[in-house]
């Protein structure tokens, strides 16, 4: 099921599908700032334009991360394309976000 | 039943995200947590630098007060040593030539012979205090064979036979390092000679793990353990302080019949200039 998956994210990179991300950040605390980069980094290496980053600052609209079952900033959801992935951390593991993002070995 | 299923299935976060939130909050990833009605702002990674600062900052404090107190007692030592002892020797020399002079008067000789055995005993007081103050033995010698003769020394005044285990051969230390390992000993032993009650002791000094370790033990009446962690125990957070000054850890077990053991542990990079043998 994992497998499969993540197969669909990488059909979706293929077809070269929009990335469609909201992270959650407290404002600009050192977490959030490292999380921004590292998205705005790993979205340029891996997906070619083709993303869009909805940053939500909890500390002014915590209603959003209220609806999206948010308990600790930094998250990271991946809205498009399915299946929906959250990712919590300054997102500075490479690897692991990849992996979870179903984008491992797509570099474009 | 119900109420615990309730209760289990309130979060609505699946295991692996729990998992995944435990391990941002562990390894200090996380700027803030939202609760049901407020969002708090944590930061974990800077209030640990901050601990950590303090905590260099106490090591350091530690390190300037020990070194300060150790110049101080070499001062005082020096001033003891060169102004009572200098003059003492005069004065014994001094009773020597009334002695030479008086001949004949008997009740001279006399009040002679005890004043030259009060200022006999005087110069071994004054020796002895400025040795306890600044031991000169411990630059001679050398740590190792300074530990032995303390040991030598505590059967001596207490009539406690005390043992001087080693595996260091002639490993050389640094003075800050040795004092330091010097002054723990020393304060261990006059623990044992006014409280232990104890028949036998033992000072061991060996290496494990790239580790130097102090072992001073008795089998006395043991130490409570809220005497180990109180504020009023001036002597053993003097001890705790100079092993932590070093980087280095102690810790005092105590139980009634099987005595007291004092353990410090020391990295060996901080003490040890080079060893020439391990025996």
């Amino acid at each position: 099921m994992k497998a499969h998956r993540r197969e669909r994210g990488r059909d979706a990179t293929a077809r070269g599908a929009t990335y469609i991300f909201r992270l959650f950040v407290a404002g600009n605390e050192s977490n959030s700032s490292q999380a921004k980069g590292n998205l705005a980094r790993l979205c340029e290496e891996h997906l070619n334009g083709h993303f869009e980053i909805e940053t939500v600052n909890v500390l002014r609209d915590a209603a959003t991360a209220y609806k999206n079952n948010v308990l600790l900033t930094p998250t990271l959801i991946l809205i498009k394309p399915p299946p929906k992935v959250t990712v919590v951390g300054n997102l500075s593991d490479n690897r692991q976000v990849l992996a979870a993002l179903g984008l491992t070995g797509n570099g474009r | 039943m119900s109420q615990r299923k309730r209760l289990v299935h309130r979060p609505k976060i699946r295991m692996k995200e729990a998992q995944a939130l435990v391990h941002a909050l562990k390894t200090h990833q996380v700027d803030a947590i939202l609760g049901e009605r407020h969002i708090m702002v944590v930061r974990l990674k800077q209030a640990e630098e901050n601990l950590k600062k303090s905590r260099d900052q106490v090591r350091a404090l530690a390190t300037s007060l020990q070194s300060i107190r150790e110049n101080e007692r070499t001062v005082i030592a020096r001033d003891i040593h060169d102004e009572l002892g200098q003059k003492l020797t005069s004065l014994e020399l001094g009773l020597s030539w009334l002695a030479q002079v008086t001949p004949k008067q008997r009740p001279v000789q006399e009040k002679i012979g005890s004043l030259s055995a009060l200022v006999t005993t005087l110069i071994q007081s004054v020796q002895r205090i400025s040795d306890a103050l600044r031991p000169g033995v411990l630059e001679e010698l050398g740590l190792v064979k300074t530990l032995k003769s303390e040991a030598r020394a505590f059967k001596e005044h207490t009539g406690i036979p005390c043992l001087f285990e080693t595996n260091m051969g002639k490993a050389k230390f640094d003075r800050p390092g040795s004092v330091a390992i010097f002054r723990i000993a020393q304060e261990a032993l006059t623990n044992i000679a006014r409280h232990a009650d104890a028949s036998r002791a033992m000072i061991a000094l060996t290496t494990r793990n790239n580790d130097l370790i102090l072992t001073v033990n008795d089998n006395g009446k043991g130490i409570a353990k809220k005497r180990v962690l109180s504020a009023h125990s001036l002597g053993i957070i003097g001890m705790r302080e100079r092993a932590l000054a070093l980087d280095g850890l102690l810790s005092l077990r105590g139980s009634t019949g099987k005595g007291t053991t004092l353990t410090v542990r020391i990295p060996l990079s901080r003490v040890l200039i080079g060893r020439d043998s391990v025996s």
